[in-house]
């Protein structure tokens, strides 16, 4: 066991040896699988802070019922409870805004203020809105809904709430397989660049290869340098990518948050959880190794 | 131990380098291989080294038959075969200790131990004071001795070299082989091919003629004595610098 791990360890310093040895070729090379990795690792950070935001949003699908302006007092209440009673199954709760508190919520914005100050009447209408029971044909039954709602007396417009987080699921759908192609593609980049990479040293060493053959050593002895090189080469430049990441994303936040107070919120763009980069690390790097070591079975037949 | 029985050798279809050969090398022996360029000298070592593998035939060296052991195993065997190419593959971007401490580091030795055996055997072979000297400042003698170096550090039972002495001076040739003579005597059965057929009478105990399409086995110039040892370590301190003969 101890002559394994003193094996394993000459293999390390081997490699480093050959790392130092060429220092702006290694370096390139971790520039290049860095710059690589930090494409996929930048959409990632994106989907995953913007899926929350979808999550959240659709988790309560709503209908706002507006009524006409001239609807008299007391119609709004009347149509919900109709509503309570006509869908008791398919809804979960629903409550009336009167005009007068829809004004006074709207006031409490300093970005309305100020315009609805010069307004001399009330423009709001009395709303309703319905939160929809949650179900897989969520979609169909609330546009059901809204059509037969929109013909009934007093009611202005239906409006979908969950319309545009549906259309944002579809586009974090079509990113998440965006994504997946960008990683099968980053992914190639990385196993032939270490391929390549091995292989030259492959070549270069082959004096070394030779002698060490001839004093008797084993082919796992042989390979392990140019694994390790394949496994640190991968490590280093996933490490390299998230600092590349971390200081793209803290522009793009910067310019994200003035964004989000418009809206009187707050967004940023973050980094997948440290597990998760752990673990990318440790994926990456055994990619690494196994190019590596396809590599070195195929160039070392001498 | 070594034998060869009805072995051929060839390279790819062509003709055989080596027909038919047999012989047998007993624990200890001293054995000159002579013949003319292309003769198959070099093949000859190789297939006993474990680097080649005979066409036909059977080889057994230390007790294991070449042609049935895998692929996986053949490093270990070459492990108890010290070799000495013509050529003496040295790593030179690596100290003289650097280049005798390889054999060591395959086997997964411990360092400080490694250290020790490697300097030991840089001191048998009279470069104890250039083990930090790269290879190339060393003279071709030199070389040659760091070659030797690394080829006994392990300690093998055997130990074959192809012209050892081929590209040296006289005086230079014979300290090479003063040193070999010494590793022969405490039982490191010993296996050279040379086209110095006057310097190997010297020292030898048994010579091998190989010749297109020929094999003969001399008689041995002088009986052989090294027969103390026939398996395990080759070699126990020899004293270098002593008589060759």
């Amino acid at each position: 066991m101890k002559s394994l791990l003193r094996q394993h360890r000459y293999a390390l310093v081997v490699t480093l040896r050959r790392l130092w040895a060429q220092p702006i070729s290694s370096l390139t090379n971790l520039l290049v699988i860095a710059l690589a990795l930090t494409l996929p690792l930048l959409g990632a950070s994106f989907l995953i802070s913007i899926e929350p935001v979808a999550r959240q949003v659709s988790l309560t699908p709503e209908l706002t019922l507006f009524l006409k302006t001239d609807a008299a007092n007391g119609v709004a209440d009347k149509l919900a409870t109709r509503i309570r009673e006509e869908h008791a199954g398919q809804i979960v709760k629903v409550r009336v805004i009167p005009k007068q508190r829809a004004l006074e919520e709207l006031r409490a914005n300093p970005a309305w203020e100020q315009a609805l100050k010069v307004l001399p009447v009330n423009p709001l209408p009395d709303a309703i809105v319905v939160e929809l029971a949650p179900g897989d044909d969520l979609a169909k039954r609330a546009d059901q809904m809204a059509a037969s709602w929109r013909t009934w007396q007093g009611i202005d417009i239906v409006q979908l709430d969950s319309a545009w987080v549906q259309r944002l699921e579809a586009l974090l759908r079509f990113g998440r397989i965006g994504l997946l192609l960008l990683a099968l593609s980053v992914m190639l980049v990385v196993l032939a660049t270490v391929f390549n990479t091995v292989r030259m040293q492959a070549l270069s060493q082959r004096e070394e290869i030779g002698v060490a053959r001839l004093v008797g050593a084993t082919e796992s002895f042989v390979r392990r340098p140019f694994l390790y090189l394949g496994a640190l080469t991968c490590s280093l430049a996933t490490l390299i990518s998230f600092g590349v990441a971390h200081l793209t994303l803290a522009p793009l936040n910067d310019a994200l948050a003035a964004l989000a107070r418009t809206y009187d919120t707050e967004f940023a763009l973050s980094l997948p959880a440290p597990s998760i980069l752990v673990v990318s690390v440790l994926i990456v790097a055994a990619l690494g190794a196994l190019s590596a070591r396809w590599s070195v079975q195929r160039n070392t037949r001498f | 131990m070594i034998e060869f029985q009805h072995v051929f050798k060839s390279y790819g279809q062509g003709r055989n380098i080596l027909a038919d050969i047999s012989f047998r090398v007993t624990a200890g022996e001293f054995v000159y291989v002579a013949g003319p360029s292309g003769a198959g000298k070099s093949t000859l070592l190789k297939l006993i080294g474990g680097l080649e593998t005979p066409s036909r035939g059977s080889i057994q060296v230390n007790g294991h038959r070449l042609e049935q052991l895998s692929a996986r195993a053949r490093p270990y065997l070459r492990r108890s075969v010290g070799v000495i190419l013509q050529d003496t593959h040295l790593l030179y971007d690596r100290s003289a200790i650097e280049n005798v401490l390889l054999p060591l580091t395959v086997t997964g030795l411990a360092s400080d131990v490694a250290r020790a055996r490697a300097r030991a055997a840089l001191d048998k072979v009279g470069l104890s004071t250039k083990e930090n000297t790269p290879p190339i400042e060393l003279s071709g003698g030199e070389q040659q001795r760091l070659a030797i170096a690394r080829a006994i550090v392990n300690r093998p039972a055997i130990l074959i070299a192809d012209e050892p002495t081929a590209s040296l001076d006289r005086e230079t040739a014979r300290r090479i082989m003063s040193v070999f003579k010494d590793f022969n005597r405490v039982g490191v059965t010993t296996v050279i091919a040379s086209h110095d057929d006057a310097l190997m009478a010297e020292y030898a105990t048994r010579a091998f003629k190989i010749e297109p399409g020929k094999f003969a086995d001399s008689a041995a110039r002088r009986s052989s004595t090294a027969t103390t040892q026939t398996s395990g370590p080759g070699y126990q301190e020899p004293q270098i610098g002593g008589a060759a003969r």
